[in-house]
């Protein structure tokens, strides 16, 4: 089996992909990797805020991929079985995080986070700039409970559909709606002075 | 509409999923109060904001880890026997411990029916049931089995005593020969 980068085009759909994997294809595999892997860390790195740890829970959730690869039934999409187990992952981390009270910047109560913040506020720059607002973006999706946390970044981040998302978070697609609306009802309060 | 009905409203009105009436109505709403327009622009802001946030991506040596855990967390799996249990020479203990019982007792039986000494080691220095209690007094003394020349003999003497003892019967006259 060769991991290496090739951007084949995409002839195959993540399903179809799958089932070749489940019958001994592992190219096919790789095809998925290489197809999952940034859009996964780019998810788990806005529970985690770590890029290491969000590597480490995306390469967990690779090698769960492979070793579960027969638990996967088309009765469900890949693409939200996938994400099923990269969140479930990444919760377990931040509990094993929680255990050890690793301080975290997201953990910090506002106060805090206000004292903390103009150390990395820029003084100029454009780059400087948009990496800050990236920041405070970031603090402010931490800070959503754990409920709006997950769906708003499925669904404003990673663009996923709200079908998508009700299989991946396992609540009625009504739910979800109510809850990205008012997750992002309550983004626009706290980000209100980054305007 | 209401506040509460037009906040809930706000992201199907931005993803244009409202129903013709109902985004009529919404509208009416945010021309009759500037605030709720000023809401839905932020909404709309913080959305663009989202979707363009910085892309966090793999490190290059990503695959290469990959494959390298993939090659040493799967071998155990592979070692692991089906059933998980312990076996001994390919048996498990229960089977292991059967066969060694039925080994030995066929050594045992095979022993016994193939040994030369068999008559001599069972048969010498037996007691019965009807000898008497031996005591201190009166050791008490084997009964010996007789040698097979003496059962010749007393075997002889009872056909002898038989032959004796029984009448003589005369058959000659039951007797009856072709040409008679």
């Amino acid at each position: 089996m060769s991991l290496d980068k090739r951007h084949s085009p995409f002839v195959y759909t993540d399903e179809q992909l799958i089932a070749r994997f489940q019958a001994g294809d592992e190219q096919a595999y790789v095809e998925l990797v290489n197809r999952y892997r940034d859009r996964l860390m780019n998810f788990v790195f806005q529970f985690l805020g770590d890029t290491e740890q969000s590597e480490d829970v995306v390469q967990d959730t690779m090698l769960k991929l492979y070793e579960k690869k027969h638990y996967y039934r088309e009765i469900a999409k890949f693409s939200t079985w996938i994400y099923t187990i990269a969140r479930n992952l990444a919760n377990t981390e931040l509990r094993k995080r929680k255990r050890r009270k690793v301080t975290v910047l997201s953990q910090m109560t506002r106060d805090e986070r206000e004292y903390e913040l103009p150390a990395v506020q820029p003084e100029t720059g454009q780059e400087v700039e948009s990496q800050y607002a990236a920041k405070r973006i970031q603090i402010a999706i931490h800070a959503l409970p754990e409920h709006f946390k997950t769906v708003i970044i499925l669904r404003d981040i990673q663009e996923l559909s709200y079908e998508d998302i009700s299989s991946i978070v396992g609540v009625p697609l009504g739910t979800v709606k109510s809850r990205i609306n008012r997750a992002r009802l309550q983004l626009q309060a706290d980000l209100k002075d980054l305007r | 509409m209401n506040r509460y009905e037009f906040e809930d409203l706000i992201s199907d009105y931005i993803e244009n999923s409202l129903s013709l009436s109902k985004r009529k109505e919404f509208e009416n709403y945010l021309t009759e109060d500037p605030e709720a327009q000023s809401l839905v622009d932020h909404v709309h802001s913080t959305m663009d904001q989202l979707r363009n946030i910085q892309q966090v991506k793999v490190s290059d040596r990503f695959n290469e880890r990959l494959m390298s855990r993939i090659k040493n967390e799967k071998l155990p799996h592979r070692l692991k026997p089906v059933s998980g249990q312990k076996t001994f020479m390919g048996f498990t203990p229960v089977y292991a411990s059967l066969m060694t019982g039925l080994t030995i007792a066929l050594l045992f039986v095979s022993m016994q029916l193939f040994s030369p000494d068999m008559d001599t080691s069972t048969s010498q220095n037996q007691f019965y049931a009807n000898d008497p209690v031996p005591t201190l007094s009166s050791p008490a003394t084997p009964r010996v089995n007789p040698k097979p020349q003496d059962l010749a003999e007393a075997e002889e003497d009872s056909l002898d005593e038989n032959s004796a003892n029984l009448p003589k019967k005369d058959y000659t006259k039951r007797i009856h020969l072709v040409n008679d």
